[in-house]
C-alpha cells in the first residue's frame, strides 16, 4: 500500500454543514478532503421541497454547492464511502481510515446515462424519496446527484447462489424469469455450465433448501424454473431448426470462439468433463472429449433413469459444447494419461466419474441373476432389452441410485419390487421425496434391513436379510452392527445391488488415495503431473451433478491459468462477497404476504409401464408466479442486465471495497443528524397506517423531483382533502427520551402547510400544536402568512390516532383553548412534524470515548455561549446540526465558525512544526 | 442523427438543439423526462460542463446541419466553475446572433435562459415558446428545403 495521502483537513458528510466547511476551508487554499457515505453529495438538504420561510427551491440552491463541491481544484471528494476511524498521529495531526464500498460501477467510464436502471429488474425501497416508492438495485440516487453515477446495490451474494456448488447463479435467472427474458436466464446459466436442461430436471436443488422464501411459505421453484427455460429454448430452437445441423437444441445460436491454438483433452464427457470442455473451448482452446461409454454423458446418460432425465434433454445440453467446436469420440477408453501429451494435447482433465460398483461381500453374490445397479440402469437407458416382466425383483441399498433402480424395475413389469436398506427410511441417503415417490409407486420397502445371504442353485432364488441395529459407528464410518437374531426371506428372481459405487483409475498411472480416487489438489484440481488436471466424482468421490459441474468450472480455469503461465492462485477462482444475511433480508419488510409456493407437478402411478418424465415442465405463469416470490436477498441478482445494457461498459461486478488511509492536520465533523424514527410513538400508527407520514415523506411529496408529480396519499392515491400536522413527534417528549425542543418543525410545518395550498387550494389543513415557536428573521411572518391562507392551528397535544376502514384517520385530542373537554377529528391524511436526534455515528469514528459528546449525544462544544465549532480534541471541529439541531443557513453560519478556526489551527500546527512560515503556507486559491 | 428538416406532408416542427450543463440545467432537463413532461421529441439537448464554452461557430454549423434554433440552458449566477459565466455567455450569444445574421440566418434562432437543477416544467414551457416562435420563422434551411 502506497504512503498515506496527506491533506489539510477532512471533512466527513457532505451535508450543507460539510459541503460549505469543504468549499471555505478549499477557498482559503486549503487541501480539503470530503467523505460521504451516500453515492451523492447533498445530505438531507437536496432532498427537501423548498426552504423556509423565503420558499427557495431547496434543490436549485443546493445543486450548484453540489457542483461547487465536486469541482473545487483543492477538494477531494469520496462518495459511498465511509470513515472507519480517527486517531491521533501523536503530532497534532490525525490519521483517517477510510473504506471507499464498491459501487460495482467504473466511475470514469459511466456517463449517467441510466441504461442500467431500467434494465434492472430488482426493486427496493426509495430512500431518497422516503421509502415512499422503490428504485433500483442498479441507480442514481436522484437526477440532481453529484456526482451523476450510478451505483449497483449489493448486500452480498444471494443464499441461493452462494449454495450452488456449481457456482450458477441462481439469483440472475430467478429475476430474469421474473422479468420475462427467458432467453437471458438461459444464457446466464450457460456462463456457467452447458447441462441447463439436465439440471432443470436432475438437480437436488441445494439452493431450494438455502432460499429465504422457505423461512416463509415455502422456497422457491428454482429448479424448476431452470427447467422452464431450457425447455423454452430447447423446445424453440427445435421448431426452427431446419438449417442448424443436427436440428434442435439452442446450438444454432451459439457463436464459435476464435481458437487460440492449444489443445487441452478431457477424459469422461459426464457433468465435471462436459462443463469444463464448454469453459476451455469458450475461451478459444481446441478441446476433444474421450468418453469411454458408447453415448456421451456419463452418469446423467448412464445412471439417471429417462423418467427423470430423458435422452434429447441430454442430446441438447450436449449439442451446446459441441456447437461451439468440442470435439466428441465416443468408445475411447484412455488408457495411457502421458501419450495424449505426445498426440499434441497441452493439458489433460481426467473426469472419469466413478463407475465403479461396490460389491455387498455376502455369500451368494454370484448368483446369476444378481447385478449391479450401474450395469442394470446404463443398460436400460442405452435401450438394451431388460426385461423384468412378471419377475420379483429385490434392489439393496437406500441412496438414491437404489431408488431410481427400484423404480427403473417397476417400468419394466416386475410383478413386485422390494427395497431393502441399511438405514431407516428418515435416515436413508435418498432424498425423502425420493423415497416417497417410490412408495407411491408401489415400491416395497424394508428399511432396516440387510442382506445376510442370497440363496438359490446357479439362478438366485431368494435373499436372506437381516435386522440392521446401527449403520455407522460413533466416528461415523460406515460399519454396520447386525442383530442376527431377527431375519426375513424374500424371495426374488433378480437382485440388484446399488451399494455404492467407486473410481475405476488403475489403467492411468496416475497417484491415488485409498479410495482410488485420483489424488489432485483440492484447490487447483492438479495432480502430481503438472498439465493432469482431475475433477469430478473421479476426485471428489460419488457426489451430485452440481458439486461436479463446479469441478469442471474450477479445472477448466486452473487449466487455463496453467496454459497462460498465470499463477493457480485458488484465491482467484469464484471471488465473490459474502452470503447475505437471511435474517437482515427477512427484516426489511414488517409484514410479507402469503404467496402459496407452486405445488409439486409429479404425476405419480402406482404401477408405472413407461418412462415418461414423472414431472411437467412449469407454464409461463407458473414460472412467473414462482420467480415473483423471490425477495432479492443480496439486492442486486447479478443476473447481468445492466451488464448488457451498459453502453460504456462499465459495470464492474466483482470491484472490490478500497481501503484509503490519509493524514490530517484538522477534521471538521460535519455528519447531521437523525430523524425521529415515528414509529417510536406507536399511538399515531406510523407504519401501520398508511396514511400517516413523517415530515420528511411530505417534504418529498412536494418537492420538485417528488415521486408521484402530485401530493396524494401513499394508502390509496386519493388526493387529501384534509390534512392534519401533529407537531413535537418526538421532541420536547421525556417519554422518547428527548427533552429538547427540535427547532426546525414548526417551521417546515408551516412550509408544508403554504405549498400545499398551493398545490389543493382547496385542501384543509389543521395543526396540532403545543407551541409555535417561530424565532429568527421573517419566521413569524411566515407563520402568520400560513394562518392568513387559510391554516387552522389547534393547540393541544394529541393523544392517539386511530384508522377507519377507508384508511381516514380519527385523530382524538384535548381542545384546551376552544370549548374544552375531548375531541375526535377526521383527516384523510396525518403528516407528523417529527423531530430531531443526535447521530451517534460521529463518535464512533474515534476511539473509545475520546470525542466528547453532550448529555443529550450531540457532538459536544468546548464552550456552546463563547466557543462554538471547537470539540475536546485538538484540531477536531463541528459543523452544521451535529452540535445539535440548525436550520440551513444557522448550518451554514455555524460551518463558518468551524473552518475558520480549523484553518487557524492548521496555520498554528504549520507553523509550530517549524516547516513552514504562515506567509510561506499560503497556497495560490485558484478559481 | 440526420432527419429530414419536416416529416413529408406533416405541419412543420421546428429542430432546437440545446445546450446543458452537467450539474445544473442538465439534472432539470432530465427531470423533465423522469417525470414524463412532454416536450417536442425534435428537442436534442449536448450537456457541457459549463455554457460559456460554447463557441458561436457551433450555431452557425448546427443551423447547416439543419437545426432550426439552438436554446441555451445557462446556470445563471451558480455555476461551479466561473462566477461570472452566464456574462460570458451572454457575451458569446451577442456574437453568434451578429454570426447568423452574417450567414443569413435570424438572430432569434439562438436563444438563452437559466435552468435550474429542477426548472422541469420552465425548461418545457421554454420549448413550447421556442417552437412556437420558430415556427413563425419557418426552416432555417430556407434554401433546400
Amino acid at each position: 500500500m502506497s504512503a498515506p495521502k496527506k491533506y489539510d483537513a477532512l471533512v466527513v458528510g457532505s451535508g450543507i454543514g460539510g459541503m460549505e466547511s469543504a468549499l471555505k476551508l478549499g477557498d482559503m487554499g486549503y487541501k480539503v478532503l470530503i467523505v460521504e457515505k451516500e453515492p451523492s453529495v447533498g445530505g438531507k438538504m437536496i432532498l427537501l421541497s423548498k426552504v423556509f420561510p423565503t420558499l427557495d427551491c431547496a434543490s436549485c440552491i443546493s445543486t450548484p454547492k453540489m457542483g461547487a463541491t465536486i469541482h473545487h481544484p483543492n477538494i477531494d471528494v469520496l462518495t459511498y464511502a465511509e470513515v472507519e476511524g480517527i486517531r491521533g498521529d501523536g503530532d497534532g495531526g490525525y490519521h483517517a481510515k477510510i473504506k471507499q464500498k464498491a459501487k460495482f460501477v467504473d466511475e470514469a467510464a459511466c456517463t449517467g446515462c441510466r441504461q442500467c436502471e431500467m434494465a434492472c429488474n430488482v426493486a427496493v425501497p426509495d430512500e431518497y424519496n422516503a421509502d415512499m416508492v422503490s428504485r433500483r438495485a442498479a441507480f442514481i440516487a436522484f437526477p440532481q446527484a453529484v456526482p451523476k453515477k450510478a451505483v449497483i446495490s449489493r448486500e452480498g451474494v444471494s443464499p441461493c447462489t452462494y449454495e450452488c456448488p456449481a457456482g450458477i447463479k441462481a439469483h440472475g435467472y430467478v429475476a430474469r424469469v421474473r422479468s420475462g427474458q427467458y432467453d437471458q436466464a438461459f444464457d446466464l446459466v450457460l456462463e456457467t455450465t452447458p447441462l441447463v436442461g439436465s439440471l432443470g430436471r436432475a438437480c437436488y436443488a441445494p439452493c431450494e433448501g438455502e432460499c429465504t422464501r422457505g423461512e416463509l411459505e415455502g422456497p422457491l421453484p428454482i429448479r424448476r424454473l431452470k427447467r422452464f427455460i431450457a425447455d423454452r429454448r430447447y423446445g424453440q430452437a427445435a421448431g426452427s431448426a431446419s438449417e442448424t445441423n443436427g436440428g434442435g437444441a439452442a446450438a444454432g445460436t451459439l457463436e464459435k470462439p476464435e481458437q487460440n491454438g492449444k489443445k487441452v483433452a478431457v477424459v469422461g464427457s459426464g457433468p465435471a468433463g462436459l462443463t469444463a470442455a464448454w469453459q476451455l473451448a469458450r475461451k478459444g482452446y481446441g478441446v476433444k472429449i474421450f468418453e469411454a461409454a458408447p453415448q456421451a454423458g456419463g452418469m446423467l446418460r448412464l445412471g439417471i433413469p429417462a423418467y427423470r432425465l430423458p435422452n434429447d434433454v441430454i442430446d441438447d445440453d450436449i449439442r451446446n459444447v459441441t456447437a461451439i467446436g468440442v470435439e466428441i469420440e465416443t468408445d475411447a477408453r484412455v488408457g495411457d494419461v502421458a501419450a495424449l501429451k505426445d498426440d499434441g494435447f497441452d493439458a489433460v482433465l481426467m473426469a472419469t466419474g466413478t463407475h465403479k460398483a461396490v460389491s455387498l461381500r455376502v455369500p451368494g453374490e454370484a448368483l446369476d441373476g444378481i447385478q449391479s445397479a450401474l450395469t442394470f440402469l446404463a443398460d436400460v437407458k442405452l435401450g438394451k432389452t431388460v426385461d423384468l416382466a412378471g419377475k420379483q425383483v429385490l434392489v439393496v441399498g437406500g441412496g438414491n441410485v437404489a431408488i431410481d433402480a427400484a423404480r427403473t424395475a417397476r417400468r419394466l413389469g416386475a410383478a413386485a419390487v422390494h427395497q431393502a436398506s441399511l438405514e431407516c427410511c428418515e435416515d436413508m441417503p435418498a432424498h425423502d421425496f425420493e423415497v416417497e415417490e417410490a412408495k407411491a409407486e408401489g415400491i416395497t420397502l424394508h428399511d432396516g434391513w440387510g442382506v445376510n445371504h442370497f440363496t438359490g442353485s446357479g439362478r438366485v432364488q431368494s435373499a436372506e436379510l437381516k435386522v440392521c441395529s446401527c449403520v455407522f459407528n460413533p466416528e461415523g464410518k460406515f460399519a454396520p452392527e447386525y442383530d442376527e437374531s431377527k431375519k426375513q426371506t424374500v424371495a426374488c428372481d433378480v437382485v440388484i445391488i446399488a451399494a455404492g459405487m467407486g473410481a475405476d483409475t488403475e489403467a492411468f498411472g496416475l497417484e491415488t488415495n485409498g479410495n482410488r480416487t485420483l489424488k489432485a489438489d483440492p484447490g487447483t484440481l492438479q495432480t502430481s503431473v503438472p498439465h493432469v488436471f482431475a475433477a469430478g466424482d473421479v476426485v471428489t468421490g460419488p457426489t451430485m451433478i452440481t458439486t461436479a459441474v463446479g469441478q469442471g468450472r474450477r479445472a477448466a480455469f486452473m487449466i487455463d491459468r496453467y496454459l497462460t503461465g498465470a499463477a493457480l492462485d485458488i484465491g482467484a477462482f469464484d471471488e465473490h462477497l459474502p452470503v447475505a444475511d437471511k435474517s437482515n433480508v427477512l427484516a426489511r419488510q414488517d409484514v410479507y404476504d402469503r404467496r402459496e409456493p407452486l405445488e409439486s407437478h409429479a404425476a405419480m402411478s402406482a404401477s408405472p409401464t413407461d418412462f415418461n418424465e414423472t414431472e411437467a415442465t412449469l407454464t409461463e405463469d407458473e414460472a412467473f408466479l414462482g420467480a415473483a416470490r423471490c425477495l432479492d436477498c443480496g439486492i442486486c441478482s447479478e443476473c447481468h442486465a445492466c451488464v448488457d445494457a451498459c453502453p460504456a461498459d462499465a459495470i464492474k461486478l466483482d470491484m472490490q471495497p478500497q481501503e484509503i488511509e490519509v493524514d490530517v492536520d484538522a477534521v471538521v465533523l460535519a455528519t447531521g443528524f437523525r430523524l425521529f424514527p415515528a414509529d417510536a410513538k406507536p399511538e399515531y400508527g406510523y407504519g401501520r397506517f398508511k396514511n400517516v407520514i413523517t415530515g420528511m415523506q411530505m417534504d418529498r411529496l412536494l418537492a420538485p423531483t417528488r415521486p408521484f408529480n402530485a401530493v396524494v396519499r401513499p394508502g390509496d392515491g386519493k388526493v387529501p382533502d384534509r390534512i392534519g400536522f401533529i407537531m413535537c413527534t418526538g421532541s420536547r417528549d421525556a417519554q422518547v427520551g428527548n427533552p429538547l425542543c427540535s427547532r426546525i418543525c414548526c417551521m417546515y410545518s408551516v412550509k408544508h402547510n403554504q405549498l400545499i395550498m398551493g398545490a389543493l387550494p382547496l385542501a384543509d389543513v389543521t395543526v396540532h400544536y403545543m407551541d409555535v415557536r417561530a424565532v429568527g428573521k421573517g419566521y413569524d411572518e411566515f407563520y402568520q402568512q400560513a394562518k392568513d391562507m387559510g391554516s387552522m392551528f389547534i393547540k393541544g397535544r394529541v393523544a392517539k390516532i386511530t384508522e377507519k376502514d377507508d384508511g381516514d384517520l380519527v385523530v382524538r385530542y384535548e381542545d384546551i383553548e376552544g370549548d374544552g373537554g375531548i375531541v375526535e377529528a377526521e383527516y384523510d391524511m396525518v403528516v407528523l412534524a417529527v423531530g430531531v436526534q443526535p447521530n451517534t455515528e460521529a463518535a464512533k469514528l474515534f476511539e473509545d470515548g475520546a470525542l466528547g459528546l453532550d448529555e443529550y449525544f450531540y457532538v459536544g462544544e468546548a464552550d456552546e455561549d463563547l466557543d462554538p465549532g471547537r470539540t475536546n480534541m485538538p484540531g477536531v471541529f463541528v459543523a452544521g446540526s451535529a452540535s445539535g439541531v440548525k436550520d440551513i443557513p444557522d448550518s451554514i453560519l455555524h460551518a463558518g465558525a468551524a473552518v475558520a478556526q480549523a484553518a487557524a489551527h492548521i496555520e498554528k500546527a504549520r507553523v509550530a512544526n517549524g516547516t513552514v512560515t504562515p506567509e510561506a503556507a499560503k497556497v495560490e486559491v485558484t478559481a | 442523427m440526420t432527419e429530414a428538416a419536416a416529416p413529408e406532408g406533416q405541419p412543420y416542427d421546428p429542430r432546437i438543439l440545446v445546450f446543458s450543463t452537467n450539474n445544473i440545467s442538465d439534472p432539470g432537463i432530465d427531470l423533465a423526462g423522469s417525470s414524463h413532461m412532454h416536450y417536442s421529441p425534435r428537442v436534442m439537448v449536448i450537456n457541457l460542463p459549463c455554457t460559456s464554452a460554447v463557441k458561436p461557430g457551433w450555431i452557425v454549423y448546427a443551423m447547416e446541419q439543419g437545426f432550426d434554433g439552438v436554446f441555451i440552458a445557462a446556470d445563471g449566477e451558480e455555476c461551479a466553475y466561473l462566477p461570472d459565466c452566464a456574462q460570458r455567455t451572454s457575451g458569446i450569444m451577442q456574437t453568434a446572433q451578429d454570426l447568423l445574421v452574417e450567414k443569413g440566418f435570424e438572430p432569434q434562432r439562438v436563444r438563452m435562459a437559466a435552468i435550474c437543477s429542477v426548472c422541469a416544467e420552465p425548461f418545457t414551457k421554454y420549448m413550447h415558446e421556442y417552437a412556437t416562435a420558430l415556427s413563425g420563422l419557418g426552416p432555417s434551411r430556407k434554401a433546400t428545403s
